[in-house]
């Protein structure tokens, strides 16, 4: 039944397979479907199958992505020439060049406010940095327990983007400027792509704030692949998890076996309609879901020594390290794709446009031990070759000053890093100028990163194009292929 | 069914196999058809086929290959090297590669040895190769014109036009059409469909004792004539539209408008009033140039007005020229923005000719009748602002590349245009770019003007009461004392003693509220004379610029005598102001002193200035506030962080929209009507009659049944536009009322066999039974309510705000709903998008499972709606209240639809017992039905249209 060829057999085959299996996602979007496979009749198209289209080297990926932009000198490329150079105009140093109007023209301004603007006076790095680990990549020390497993990452320093307001949150997650519209997240392709490791949980999960893009994935995919939101409170993990209204275990038993009985009878009427059953196995997978998904936020299991790992005895390190802790025993558990964001609050708290000091040195305390530990509970577990952890954010600051001791918003040049999935660990990728405005060596577009992962997750980007919705190059970005190990 | 699918196809390619290793000559023309032409198509027919024919050069088929160009024939068979077209697509230099630069991707060297490999074994032509048919042979670019309903076999199943187009397409595919559906479910089908709510248990019966052979017709006028079908209905088109309550960061307003809501109720009052389709569109598109002085119609422009975006007018009027096209005219005119159109007759430069129809426009909060500040309530709508603004082409498409060599002016693409576009300016009334002189603007203002005066009149007299009451508790407390408790030496008793400072408090304060009571009322007699003044003065001027000279004389008298009432005004309310601060600073704890004494500084000061102000001579060219009749709503286009210098409204508008209304809703139009059936046929049927309602040009899809399109649009159009016309017409069909199923059908002699149509048509293209729908978010939370009798009819008004909404028992469509703010259940069931939603999603996903089990709108109203219809007056046996089975077979029809069958109705029973059983429900049958009733609102058939 599933290798049935004909065209216009192939999507209603496909929907009934996944209906009856309970398997490949977390629902359907048949609205989308059905529209997709009216322009299809005339191209030589398939929906995914939910297999990876070759080998693929990781299996789940957990993107942490900090809002507001960190400063990429204060944590993964750090500049000492800010610091030689510290209130000095750029035109006055030797890299003047910088500012040609000609490299600048990569920025498509939405939003104008009184940030996204050039800052012109240096501004001396706020914290120190050592080189660590066998590869002696220079970390900042705001960052010491990444910087111990800093033989795990690979750390690409020469990141661009084009929109310099916080619209570039959005342009991170789907490779496109917000003035182009709206599209699918890459969470939502991998989702979209690759089918469930398991039928109890959801596969694409969002923790934390989204702050500036709208809480979507989906896009022209459907919704059916828009990430669900979880909430680190076993009482309420979910939206709708839990009765809002007492309402007894047993009770809900019996209405539970009623409904699937009613659907049963009646379902004679309707044989082989795949939304019949779909639906069906949608409200089992709801209920499995309102007692598996408590049941991974449950840490009564975890030893007390992973527990401090992650710093859940900290104050400063409880919420990251309990998600980061979710995190883990989600992929664990075969979900694929953990979204987790960063830091609420205006555009986003990491957005240091003054104080960048306090900012800085206080939100990695938050954040620093947990994804230490994340590392090394994911190598110590063997969960790390096949999980791919990425640390991103939507730009970097920049190398001058905004007002007193501040860095604003950077899109010409800033820092993301990736560990496990069969990626290479403890190597530097890219390089920006002296001063980190421009990424100089081996640039990136953010879709380069997409397409790094969709690599190890064993996607081509390509086979998942819909008919009429038409991608560019860009879109879909190449692989670095530099840092694939 | 598969396997035999799979058998035919395997069947397919093995004689595809066997045929192409019998020859070379097979083998290459099937690699020309499966390799090759494809390439071409995808690579070359935008210029070298029909839609253009640049060099004169057509590559749609092997004969116009070699009969070639302008520089010669492409290809030379079996020479490759000497074959021009191989020399263009692997040239470097790029003046002469194909594709150009900028209009596509260099050849691979795969796709070149293709070319290469069979040009080289002789280029060989299938026989009988066509070209590409010319795009004006299109089926949806052809003038609609209405074809005769098809003579059919199945006459007895016809019951108008529509069916005999379905039941021609029966005949030619072997289909059976399926039996009517059951009555209860055709009722739960017009009622959903045509008024968005359930039948009540009593309409049910009602409809099943019903001997009348029009009871189906006169249940659909009934429910057409009901208002809650506009509600209904405005709901589909404020997606079609794309309705979105305003949004932006904070109060500042980024995109669509405040009061937007407004738009929505001209929608649902005009499809109640079955306002012509075409008279729709115009008003959305140039109310303001057709009715300028028409608030009820300028409404409509809130279309218009939601695509204001706050900070780049190209974003702006993009998204506008994208979704005028896309939801009017069924043209994706948005791919034309950076080059020529890949599939449809839409040159680039026809993008920013439709752009410059919209170029001038600009939004404005106009005053409502009643209501003088506009942050409360205003009709947004729009105007010509800036009418001398040039529209550019931008090379492509960016918007720093305009290129001003020339200016282009509104038009359509040529191969829609029919007579001369003409575009007229239009000389507006003065109380158009005026408003200010619109009868209900002063009025507005002079009403609220009395309103705070009575408001103060009333407040002096209430803290004069006050006042009384608590110098009347001081003066009983300095009565002469009783003698039994005369004051000792250890001093009086100290609860009495509180008592009479408390009440010397009292007095105290109620002396100075009276003070803040007596100088509000000079501040609402000042503001009283002020707006009084002010209109005078504004009166007197228009007359003088009007006709009147005799006014001219005591004009300036008018105006000196308003701004010194103004200044007068805000002289009395910063004297309130002061007073209140005052009062304050009295009552104020002593920590908090030191802060209101600075108010109250400030205050004086305010005061010390008002005053002087108010005292000092007026001059000549002293200007009094205006009171307005509008506001322009800002733009920061010119990436500042201040407002663009102030847009004013001339005298006269472009007329522009106006002929672009006009040409759009022509009866010539060959896409208008077929795009607005289209739209509607979707929405009854579950499934659109061309599957991509936003696109009707040669990359659309092809409709199953075309000639059914244009009779609905030749229907339509013939019948003034009328939507309900078309409504009554499909609801009627034999079409429409088929049953979803896909058993056997229940009535023996009209058996028919659904497994042959299934295997004949798995997708239903066509339509051989009818679609089930998953409900629309807003008709599942509806519903819920409508059962339970919860639900609140009130029509229209302002958006219900998120933080009322949970509570709220407003019917859907009026929550606040934007890109910001949506409703968690809603959007959990596919609620629309607010940037573009053609066509709504119907996914299934467990956290709708969860919305319906845990929600407290389920669970709450799943108990109201068992109480009811425990209570429900039917039943035969007198009781006043039903038992468990009449329970049941009550609910599952009410809920569901379905007359319960017997199987069904103990699995209920079973279910009911053990409710009864669970200790939280023993002895409350009440909860045990409610646990029903949550079962049933949880069964697939509950958020399924049937």
């Amino acid at each position: 039944m599933i290798d049935c060829q004909h065209p216009n057999c192939r999507s209603i085959n496909r929907r009934a397979f996944l209906a009856d299996l309970g398997m490949g996602f977390t629902g359907l979007a048949l609205g989308a479907m059905l529209h997709r496979d009216a322009l299809s009749h005339t191209t030589e198209w398939a929906s995914p199958n939910g297999l990876p289209h070759f080998t693929p080297k990781a299996k789940s990926v957990i993107w942490l992505f900090m809002n507001g932009g960190v400063s990429h000198m204060e944590s993964f490329d750090p500049k000492p020439m800010l610091t030689k150079y510290g209130g000095k105009t750029i035109a006055e140093t030797p890299f003047a060049d910088a500012q040609d109007p000609k490299k600048l023209a990569i920025e498509r301004l939405i939003v104008p406010d009184a940030n996204g603007n050039q800052r012109n006076t240096l501004y001396p790095l706020q914290i120190g940095f050592k080189k660590h680990g066998q590869s002696g990549i220079e970390v900042s020390d705001w960052f010491s327990h990444i910087a111990r497993n800093v033989d795990r990452l690979a750390v690409v320093r020469s990141m661009w983007t084009t929109d310099s307001n916080h619209g570039a949150q959005t342009q991170f997650h789907s490779g496109r400027n917000m003035l182009d519209g709206e599209f699918p997240t890459l969470g939502a392709w991998v989702h979209y792509g690759l089918g469930s490791l398991n039928d109890n949980l959801p596969q694409f999960i969002s923790i934390g704030t989204r702050e500036y893009w709208n809480n979507k994935d989906g896009f022209y995919l459907g919704p059916a692949h828009d990430a669900v939101p979880l909430r680190i409170d076993p009482k309420s993990p979910l939206d709708f998890g839990q009765p809002e209204r007492s309402f007894s275990a047993a009770a809900q038993t019996v209405g539970r076996d009623l409904v699937r009985e009613l659907n049963e009878l009646r379902g004679v009427e309707y044989p082989d309609d795949p939304t019949f059953a779909a639906r069906v196995a949608s409200y089992e997978l709801a209920f499995r879901m309102q007692q598996s998904v408590p049941e991974v936020l449950d840490y009564s299991k975890e030893s007390e020594q992973t527990k401090a790992l992650y710093g859940l005895d900290l104050p400063h390190c409880r919420e990251f390290g309990s998600q980061l802790l979710a995190a883990r025993r989600l992929v664990e558990r075969g979900v694929r794709f953990v979204q987790i964001q960063h830091g609420g609050g205006g555009a986003g708290a990491w957005d240091a446009h003054s104080g960048l000091k306090a900012n800085h040195s206080n939100l990695a305390l938050a954040v620093d031990q947990p994804i230490g530990a994340l590392l090394e509970d994911l190598g110590q577990r063997g969960l790390l070759d096949e999980t791919l952890v990425v640390f991103a954010t939507e730009f970097g600051r920049t190398p001058g000053s905004q007002g007193s001791d501040g860095r604003d918003h950077h899109i010409f040049g800033f820092t993301v890093w990736m560990a496990g999935g069969g990626l290479k660990g403890g190597v530097v990728h890219g390089a920006t100028d002296e001063i980190g405005f421009h990424a100089v060596e081996n640039r990136h577009y953010v879709t380069d990163i997409h397409a790094t992962i969709l690599h190890q997750l064993g996607l081509d980007s390509r086979k998942l194009e819909v008919p009429g919705r038409k991608r560019l190059e860009i879109d879909h970005g190449k692989p670095i292929w530099e840092i694939v190990a | 069914m598969c396997t035999e699918m799979k058998v035919s196809w395997l069947l397919t390619l093995s004689i595809l196999a066997a045929t192409a290793s019998t020859s070379v000559q097979a083998d290459a023309t099937v690699e020309y058809l499966r390799d090759v032409k494809p390439l071409l198509r995808e690579r070359c027919y935008t210029c070298h086929g029909a839609l253009k024919q640049k060099k004169s050069l057509r590559l749609d088929t092997v004969a116009a290959m070699l009969k070639g160009g302008s520089d010669g024939p492409a290809i030379r068979p079996g020479a490759p090297s000497q074959s021009l077209i191989i020399k263009r697509v692997t040239a470097t230099n790029l003046d002469e590669r194909m594709p150009p630069e900028h209009e596509g991707e260099p050849f691979t060297a795969a796709q070149v040895k293709l070319l290469s490999d069979w040009i080289a074994a002789g280029a060989l032509a299938p026989a009988d190769e066509k070209g590409e048919a010319d795009p004006k042979d299109h089926w949806a670019f052809r003038q609609c014109v209405r074809p005769p309903a098809p003579l059919v076999a199945n006459s007895n199943w016809v019951k108008n036009p529509i069916d005999a187009f379905i039941a021609q397409r029966h005949t030619e595919q072997g289909l059976t059409p399926q039996p009517e559906a059951p009555r209860e479910i055709l009722l739960r089908r017009l009622y959903l469909d045509l008024v968005g709510l359930p039948p009540s248990a009593g309409e049910i019966v009602a409809a099943k004792q019903n001997r009348s052979s029009r009871w189906y017709e006169e249940t659909v006028q009934r429910l057409l004539d009901d208002p809650r079908h506009g509600e209904r209905w405005a709901r589909h088109w404020m997606d079609i539209w794309r309705y979105s309550d305003w949004w932006g960061l904070g109060d500042q307003l980024r995109n669509s408008q405040k009061h937007i809501w407004h738009w929505r109720d001209w929608i649902i009052q005009s499809l109640n009033a079955d306002t012509p389709y075409d008279e729709m569109v115009r008003l959305m598109l140039a109310a303001d140039e057709l009715h300028p002085n028409d608030l009820d119609k300028l409404r409509a422009t809130g279309f218009l007005a939601r695509n204001y975006f706050l900070f780049n007018r190209n974003q702006w009027l993009e998204e506008t020229v994208e979704h005028v096209s896309k939801g009017l005219l069924g043209l994706t005119m948005n791919c034309a923005k950076c080059h020529d159109h890949k599939y449809d007759p839409i040159r680039q430069t026809d993008f920013y000719q439709m752009r410059a129809f919209f170029e001038p426009y600009h939004v404005r909060l106009d005053l409502a009748p009643g209501e003088p500040d506009l942050t409360v309530d205003a009709i947004p709508c729009v105007f010509d602002g800036q009418i001398e603004t040039p529209t550019y082409r931008f090379i492509r498409g960016q918007e720093s590349q305009p290129d001003k060599s020339a200016t282009i002016t509104p038009g359509v693409p040529e191969m829609f245009a029919f007579g001369d576009l003409t575009i007229k300016r239009v000389p507006l009334p003065v109380e158009a770019y005026q408003p200010e002189r619109r009868a209900w603007v002063f009025d507005a203002y002079t009403t609220a003007a009395r309103k705070w005066l009575d408001e103060a009149n009333a407040g002096i007299r209430n803290s004069k009461r006050a006042l009384a009451a608590a110098l009347r508790q001081e003066a009983d407390l300095l009565a002469p004392i009783e003698s039994d408790t005369a004051p000792t030496a250890a001093g009086s008793s100290p609860s009495r003693t509180l008592t009479l400072e408390q009440a010397k408090i009292a007095v105290e304060e109620g002396r100075g509220a009276l003070r803040v009571a007596e100088s509000a009322l000079a501040a609402a007699k000042a503001h009283f004379v002020s707006v009084e003044r002010r209109a005078q003065a504004m009166q007197a001027r228009w007359l003088g610029t009007d006709e009147d000279p005799a006014s001219m004389a005591t004009q300036p008298e008018k105006a000196v005598a308003a701004v010194k009432a103004e200044r007068e005004a805000l002289a009395a309310k910063a004297r309130l102001t002061l007073i209140e601060a005052e009062h304050r600073l009295a009552k104020a704890a002593n920590d908090k002193k030191n802060s209101v004494q600075r108010e109250v500084e400030h205050a004086r000061e305010a005061l010390e200035k008002a005053v002087k102000l108010a005292e000092s001579s007026i001059k000549p060219e002293d200007e009094f506030t205006q009171l307005r009749g509008a506001q322009w709503t800002p733009t920061r286009f010119l990436n500042s962080t201040a407002d663009d210098p102030m847009v004013k409204f001339p005298a006269e508008s472009s007329g522009r929209r106006k002929a672009l209304a006009e040409w759009i809703t022509d009866g010539r139009h060959p896409l208008t009507a077929r795009v607005a059936v289209n739209h509607i046929w979707t929405r009854h049927f579950g499934t659109p009659l061309v599957s991509t309602p936003f696109d009707f040009g040669r990359k659309g899809a092809m409709p199953a049944h075309p000639e059914l399109i244009d009779w609905l649009a030749a229907e339509l159009m013939e019948n003034g536009w009328s939507m309900k016309h078309l409504h009554r017409l499909i609801v009627t069909s034999a079409s429409y009322r088929m049953s979803s199923s896909l058993a056997d059908a229940r009535m023996p002699h009209e058996r028919t066999d659904s497994r042959t149509n299934i295997v004949k048509d798995p997708e239903n293209r066509y339509l051989w039974r009818r679609n089930p729908i998953r409900l629309e978010a807003e008709v599942v939370r509806d519903s819920i309510l409508a059962l339970a009798g919860t639900l609140d009819l009130t029509i229209g008004g302002p958006a219900v705000p998120a933080a009322n909404q949970e509570n709220s028992k407003r019917r859907s469509l009026y929550f606040f709903h934007s890109n910001n703010d949506r409703n968690l259940f809603l959007t959990t069931f596919d609620g629309a998008g607010v940037k573009e939603c053609y066509r709504r999603e119907q996914s299934i996903v467990p956290q709708q499972a969860l919305a319906l089990s845990n929600s407290k709108l389920v669970l709450d109203s799943a108990k109201t709606i068992a109480m009811r219809l425990a209570q429900g007056s039917s039943d035969v046996s007198g009781q006043s209240g039903v038992d468990d089975e009449n329970f049941i077979r009550r609910a599952m029809l009410s809920t569901l639809g379905i007359v319960a069958a017997d199987s069904e109705v103990a699995a209920c029973r079973k279910a009911l017992e053990h409710w009864q059983k669970e200790p939280e429900t023993s002895g409350k049958p009440d909860s045990a039905r409610a646990h029903l009733i949550w079962a049933l609102l949880n069964h697939n058939d509950f958020v399924t249209l049937r």
